[in-house]
Order: C-alpha cells, then sequence, then structure tokens
C-alpha cells in the first residue's frame, strides 16, 4: 500500500518534469516561429510602403517629362529639353524595377503591364512631340499633346497609378494586421507558457517539499522503530534469561529434593536387605532343627545352608532387592548428574587470559596413562590464544580429549590432533581421531542429555558432550562434529578470542 | 559424654530420622533424642515460648540440623542457635543433602560445627552416622550458659 503510494509519486514528478520540459519546448519552438513569422509579416509591410514609394517616383517622373515637354514646346529653351531626356530616361529603369517589386501579386501584375502600356503610349508621344519640336513645327507638337489629353493617356495613367496605391494600401492594412497579430501571439504564446512553467514549477516544488515531509517523518518512524525494536529485543532477552535461570533454579530444586526419598528408599532396601538375611538364617535354623533335632551352633550364624522351596524364595527375594539396588544406583548417578549440570550453569565464569597451549599439554599429561593403555599419540599444532574461563575450557577439552582416547578402534593405533587457528574474532579448534566415528544420524542425539551412540562398551553416563557443548554456548561459542562410522571423528569449536565478562553478567 | 546430653534433631524427612537415629544407636549412643518434623516444633522446644532460650539454661543439647524444612530453612535456625546467649555453645552438627560449596561456607560461617552431606549411597549414609555417633560418645558438649 505504502509502496504503492510512492510509486504513484515519483510517477507523477517525472511526469511533471516532463510536461514542464514538453511546455518550454512547446513554447520555445512557438516563440522562434512566431517571432519569425512577425519578421516576416514586418518584412511584407515595409515592402508594401516601398511600392508605393516606388509607383509615387514612378509617376513624378512621368509628369516632370510632361511639365518639361510643355515647357521645351514654349521655349524650346535646351534645359528643358535635357530636363524632359532626364525624366524618360528614368521611367523606364523605375517602371521595370516596380513590376519586379510587384511580382508576387497577380492583380498588381494586370495593373502594372496595362501601365507599361500606356506610359509606353505616353513614351512614344512624347518622342514624337519633341522631334516636332526639333523639326519647327510645333503646331504638330500641340496637336500630339492635345491628342494625347484627349486620348486619355495621361488619365489612364494616373487611374492606374491609383488602382495600384489603392491595392497597396489594401495589402498595407492587411499585412500591418498580420503583423500586429503574430506579435500578440508572440508575445501571449510567451506569457501564458511562462506562467504555466511557474505554475509547474510550484507544483513540483510542493511535491518535492510533502515527499521530503514524508521521507521525514518515514525517517523518524523508522528511527522510534529501532528504538523500540532495541526494546523489545533487551525485553525479550531478559525474559528468555528469566527463564532460564527458573529452568537452571527448577532443575536444582528437583534434582536436590530428588535425592532425599532416594536415601530412604536405600537406607530401608538396606535394611529390608539385613532383615531378609535374619529372616532366612532363622528359616534355615527352624528347617536343621526339624531335621536333626539339634539347635544350631550359635557361633556360626549365617552358615545355615537353605534348600529346596526356601532357597528358591532366598534367591528371589535378593534378585528383587539387587534390582531395586542396582537402579537406584542408576538414579543417583543421573540426578548427581543433573545437579552438576545445573551447578556449572550457575557457576560465574570469570575471563582471565589463557595459553591454550599450556593449558591443553596439562589435560593431556593428566591423560597420559589413559593414552599410553589405549596406544594414543596426541599431536598438538599451533594453537591460538584466548581470553576466557579456564575451568570451562578445562572441562571442554579434557572431555573431548577424553572421548577421543576412549572411542578408539580396537587394536589400531591412535592419533589424535588439535589444530587451532583464528578467524574474524573467533578461534576455532578441532579435535580429531582415528577412531570408531559416529554415524551421521547420531550427531545430533550424542549432545543430547543421557544419550549415547555405537557400541556400549564403555563406561559413562552420556552427559560429557551434553556438558561440553552447554559451557561452549555459554562462553560464546558453537560446536559441531563431522564424521562417518569407522573413519575417525573432528570436533570444531568455535570461540570467541576475547570472551567479554559484562555481556554474561549483565544478565546476573 | 561425662553428663546426659540430649541429642535435638531437626528433619522434616521421617524415614532420614528412623535411618539416622537407628544408626547413632548402632554405635552405642544410647543419650536421649528428641526429634522434630519442623522448624517451628524445634524453635518452640529450643527457645521455648517466650523465645528466650532460658528453658534450656543448664542443659547440655547436640543439635542435629537439616537445611531444607518445610516451613523454614535450617539456616535461620542455626543463625539464631549462635546468636542466642544460652545456646550459642551448643555444638550444631547440619546434616543435609546439598553439597553446594556456597551452602556449606555459609553453614560454617554462621558457627555450625560439622557439616556433613548425607551420601546417597545407603552404606555410606550408615557409616557416616556410626562415625558420627562414635564421635558423639567421646566429645564434650558444654551445658548451655548459665
Amino acid at each position: 500500500m505504502r509502496a504503492e503510494a510512492h510509486r504513484r509519486r515519483a510517477f507523477w514528478q517525472i511526469l511533471l518534469l516532463s510536461a514542464g520540459l514538453l511546455v518550454l519546448t512547446v513554447i520555445s519552438a512557438g516563440s522562434v516561429y512566431l517571432v519569425n513569422k512577425a519578421r516576416e509579416d514586418s518584412k511584407w509591410v515595409l515592402h508594401t510602403i516601398e511600392v508605393e514609394n516606388q509607383i509615387n517616383a514612378l509617376l513624378l517622373e512621368v509628369r516632370r517629362a510632361e511639365s518639361s515637354a510643355r515647357g521645351f514646346l514654349l521655349t524650346q529653351g535646351p534645359d528643358f529639353l535635357s530636363d524632359h531626356e532626364k525624366a524618360v530616361a528614368a521611367i523606364i529603369p523605375a517602371l521595370d524595377k516596380l513590376t519586379r517589386q510587384v511580382g508576387d501579386d497577380p492583380a498588381q501584375r494586370d495593373n502594372i503591364e496595362k501601365l507599361r502600356a500606356a506610359i509606353e503610349t505616353r513614351l512614344d508621344q512624347f518622342s514624337r512631340e519633341m522631334t516636332f519640336v526639333k523639326q519647327g513645327q510645333p503646331d504638330r507638337a500641340t496637336a500630339l499633346i492635345r491628342e494625347a489629353a484627349g486620348g486619355n493617356t495621361t488619365t489612364t495613367i494616373g487611374n492606374m497609378a491609383n488602382a495600384m496605391i489603392r491595392e497597396e494600401e489594401r495589402l498595407f492594412r492587411l499585412r500591418t494586421a498580420n503583423s500586429d497579430r503574430s506579435q500578440t501571439l508572440a508575445a501571449s504564446m510567451t506569457g501564458i507558457g511562462s506562467g504555466f512553467v511557474v505554475v509547474l514549477a510550484m507544483i513540483s516544488i510542493w511535491l518535492v517539499r510533502r515527499s521530503a515531509r514524508v521521507r521525514d517523518e518515514a525517517e523518524s518512524r523508522l528511527r522510534d522503530a529501532n528504538v523500540n525494536l532495541e526494546t523489545v529485543v533487551d525485553e525479550r532477552t531478559a525474559d528468555l534469561r528469566e527463564a532460564n535461570d527458573e529452568i537452571q533454579r527448577f532443575a536444582y530444586i528437583v534434582s536436590h529434593d530428588l535425592r532425599s526419598p532416594l536415601v530412604n528408599i536405600m537406607g530401608f532396601t538396606s535394611e529390608l536387605e539385613e532383615l531378609g538375611d535374619d529372616i532366612f538364617r532363622r528359616i534355615g535354623g527352624l528347617t536343621n532343627v526339624s531335621a536333626d533335632g539339634s539347635p544350631p551352633a550359635p557361633g556360626a550364624p549365617g552358615e545355615i545352608a537353605l534348600e529346596g522351596a526356601d532357597k528358591q524364595l532366598s534367591e528371589d527375594f535378593s534378585e528383587a532387592l539387587g534390582f531395586i539396588k542396582t537402579s537406584i544406583a542408576k538414579m543417583d548417578r543421573l540426578i548427581s548428574a543433573i545437579l552438576n549440570l545445573t551447578r556449572e550453569g550457575r557457576r560465574e565464569f570469570e575471563p582471565v587470559k589463557i595459553d591454550t597451549r599450556e593449558l591443553i599439554e596439562a589435560i593431556v599429561s593428566t591423560l597420559a596413562h589413559q593414552a599410553v593403555e589405549a596406544q594414543a599419540e596426541i599431536h598438538l599444532e599451533p594453537l591460538p590464544n584466548l581470553v576466557s574461563d579456564r575451568l570451562a575450557l578445562e572441562q571442554i577439552f579434557s572431555n573431548l580429549i577424553d572421548n577421543a582416547i576412549k572411542y578408539l578402534k580396537p587394536g589400531v593405533p591412535g592419533e589424535i590432533r588439535i589444530r587451532g587457528r583464528t578467524k574474524l574474532g573467533y578461534a576455532i579448534f578441532e579435535i580429531s581421531d582415528n577412531g570408531r566415528g559416529i554415524d551421521p544420524k547420531d550427531h545430533q542425539r550424542i549432545f543430547d542429555l543421557f544419550r549415547r551412540a555405537g557400541t556400549q562398551d564403555k563406561p559413562g553416563q552420556g552427559i560429557g558432550l551434553a556438558h561440553v557443548r552447554a559451557l561452549v554456548r555459554r562462553l560464546g561459542g558453537t560446536m559441531s562434529v563431522s564424521s562417518e562410522l569407522n573413519a575417525g571423528s573432528t570436533f570444531t569449536i568455535t570461540l570467541p578470542i576475547a570472551w567479554n565478562v559484562s555481556n554474561r553478567n549483565r544478565d546476573r | 559424654m561425662t553428663q546426659p546430653v540430649t541429642i535435638v534433631m531437626i528433619e522434616d524427612d521421617e524415614g532420614h530420622a528412623r535411618l539416622i537415629e537407628r544408626n547413632i544407636r548402632r554405635s552405642g549412643v544410647n543419650n536421649e533424642i528428641v526429634a522434630f518434623a519442623n522448624g517451628n516444633d524445634a524453635m518452640r522446644h529450643l527457645f521455648g515460648a517466650d523465645g528466650s532460650g532460658l528453658v534450656q539454661k543448664g542443659n547440655a543439647l547436640l543439635i542435629l540440623l537439616d537445611l531444607n524444612l518445610p516451613d523454614m530453612t535450617g539456616i535461620d535456625i542455626l543463625k539464631q542457635i549462635k546468636e542466642n546467649k544460652y545456646l550459642k555453645a551448643s555444638p550444631v552438627v547440619v546434616l543435609t543433602t546439598t553439597d553446594d560449596s556456597q551452602e556449606i561456607k555459609r553453614c560454617y560461617e554462621f558457627g555450625c560445627n560439622v557439616y556433613i552431606t548425607k551420601p546417597v549411597n545407603y552404606e555410606n549414609f550408615a557409616n557416616a552416622i556410626r562415625q558420627l555417633g562414635l564421635f558423639f560418645s567421646v566429645i564434650q558438649v558444654p551445658p548451655a550458659a548459665t
């Protein structure tokens, strides 16, 4: 649910950023396009003005030619003639220029064709007038002028020019409007786009701030959860410790209180045994009396032989008592073992610096006699030193070495090896032998209290390994076994190099 | 024992009491044995109704004490005996199942004279009690302070 919301928020932010980018791109492209269009429109507006100017310039030249022609006709002064010739020479280029300028507009092209025809007619008249004047026939020239005026040539020129100017004015209005529209559009587009970007930025900032707030909240919740977790772990650890202590006390009290009735059972069984002896001796005495008629010799009690059914009874009685006594003895051993284990569990460890090699050599020397008997050789390889509880380590190693000697293969010289190395703050010890080995299905069982494995030809209670594992665990380590039947065993113990007293005594 | 010494046995297990008595008798000790199965009865006998211990003035007592009692711990009784001006000279033999070294140390610190762990093996048990009986027959017990 939370992950879903998170994903959605991330999606929205990406969308927002993309939208912002898109808007910016569109605005930029649109602005460039619109600015270009506005420039284009302006150019057209300018063009229109130029065309108008050109038309006016053309008309001016035509009028100039006309007026100078009239001046020449009246005065025949050479000044007017040269002026007229200049004006006539300027008309055609001006007309050509105008033609080029309005080439894009079909309506104006028609107009200019007509204008050109009219101007050419007029120019023709001019040249004829000039010729007449030069030849001294001013009357004919005057007649031509009248003809020109009457033939509407000048009027046509004026009309055509006016039509063109009107057309250009129309175009001017149109193009000005276009240009204005483009500029307005560009401006509003930029404005709206900027506003849009600002809005998007604000939404984005809001989203970022909100997600930052959510993150802060999550962080503080995580912190709280961590603190809470630690408290919970501490509580649970304390509970476990309490439960463990309870079990220890329980085991101690149970085993201790079980001993008391055991003393009674044992005691009165012995009393019964003595009583039984007395009773059977009496029975024997009475039987003997009845057999030979004289009482048994008073100085030799207990030497009376029972016969037949009496003997059977006595044997049954002794057998029953024997079973009771062996059972009691066994029960006593078990209770003592539990008692010792619980007592060991209650003992406070005291970490000291330990020369492991020295410690194991001492153990080996105490086991030397058994080793010689079993034809076993014990090899010590370099061993790491530890800070740990000396007594616990002694018990661990002596149990394991003792086991190794005890469970060798009969008839095969024993070879027991003790190796050590360190890894990540832990010391790892391996005690391996070439003895009878342990079936893998028994690997768990051998660590259980009162459980043993393999051929039961050696004395033992099934306590040693349970005890060793309990000690290793209390020292903060682990132990394991790898073994195959008839292929030797290797017990591996991992212990912290520096066992810290605080991590154990804190719970006491 | 030169003068009649009374053995006060405080033992909650009647079977144990019987076995102890039998074995003490077997060692030839014929003194009176007064048995109590709980702490309160024993306290009333030792300290009297007023709790001062005056009732025992002039009597020679030897106290056999079990530590695990149903109504109080033997250690409390031991402490009170050793703090009482009439009884503090009477020898106290702690005879119990516990062989915890802390417990043993504590008892001697509180002034117990002998601490014996009841052996579970009956032969050893009988042997220990008989030897204790022999010990009783030779030791001197002072009368409760006058």
